[in-house]
């Protein structure tokens, strides 16, 4: 029984794989897709970088129009100064 | 009756952390040598071979360790032999006397006698050819093989009973035709 245990076991031996077969693998591994979390984790990045962008024009926006309207109730408070100072100087004369 | 063979050798073979090409290194032979035990055809083992390793590749930080890698192996490998087996059906032809045997460092016992145990067994349905694999080339117990090939072990010792008679019985026939 052991013997021919033994038989099969010298007739199921290991065999070596072609000697390219290692090479063959790994290039292929290198031209795999990538998986499909990868590519949903950089679908996600980039989503979230253009909303980012979008989001710190908008943030500028309004930081412009603050300034604006900041300088115009400047320039309406100068102007107010000026016209009374002309309108007193005129009620003078 | 199960020595310590293949099966502890290849867990020594792959401490834990292994890179991808480590791990196909020190398991390429395994792997192959089961598609090739099983199907006896060369490019067939290899498709088989690569396949299984390219799913490896896109597995492995599922996997807990390279002892784990060893059993996953194992067990993709036998199936998917099954069912490429099973795929090609009918078209599939046993050219043994075809094929060129891959090589072997120094490959023991007759070889005559390894030539027909190999056409036998490459005779023999899928389920029972697989577990004769991987119990001798491999070296697993029948509780190593059903946890493999998933099924249960009682299923495994009769497969190995029933295809080991057959196999001897065949053997003391051909012996008898030569002499």
């Amino acid at each position: 029984m052991q013997d021919f245990e033994q038989q099969l076991r010298d007739a199921l031996a290991r065999k070596e794989q072609p000697p390219y077969f290692e090479a063959k693998v790994l290039a292929a591994t290198r031209r795999q897709p990538k998986p499909v979390f990868l590519r949903w984790a950089f679908a996600t990045a980039s989503a979230l970088l253009i909303a980012a962008g979008i989001w710190t024009d908008h943030r500028a926006g309004i930081q412009a129009k603050e300034q604006l309207e900041l300088a115009l109730r400047v320039t309406v408070t100068e102007l107010g100064k000026v016209q009374r100072t002309v309108r007193a100087s005129t009620e003078e004369e | 009756m199960p020595t310590a063979g293949a099966a502890t050798e290849a867990n020594v073979e792959c401490p834990p952390n292994m890179t991808f090409a480590e791990l196909l290194r020190a398991n390429q032979s395994m792997v192959f040598s089961l598609a090739y035990h099983f199907l006896r055809d060369r490019g067939a083992a290899e498709e088989v071979a690569q396949d299984v390793f390219l799913r490896l590749h896109g597995k492995l930080d599922d996997l807990a360790d390279s002892r784990h890698v060893v059993f996953w192996l194992r067990k993709v490998t036998s199936h998917r032999c099954i069912d490429y087996a099973r795929k090609r059906g009918s078209q599939f032809t046993i050219a043994l006397d075809d094929t060129s045997e891959p090589s072997v460092a120094s490959q023991p016992g007759d070889p005559l006698l390894n030539r027909r145990l190999q056409q036998l067994i490459a005779a023999l349905p899928e389920k029972p050819r697989m577990v004769m694999v991987l119990r001798y080339q491999e070296d697993l117990t029948p509780e190593e093989i059903s946890e493999v090939l998933e099924m249960p072990v009682r299923t495994v010792k009769s497969h190995l009973h029933r295809s080991l008679a057959m196999l001897r019985e065949k053997i003391e026939r051909s012996m008898g035709d030569i002499r």
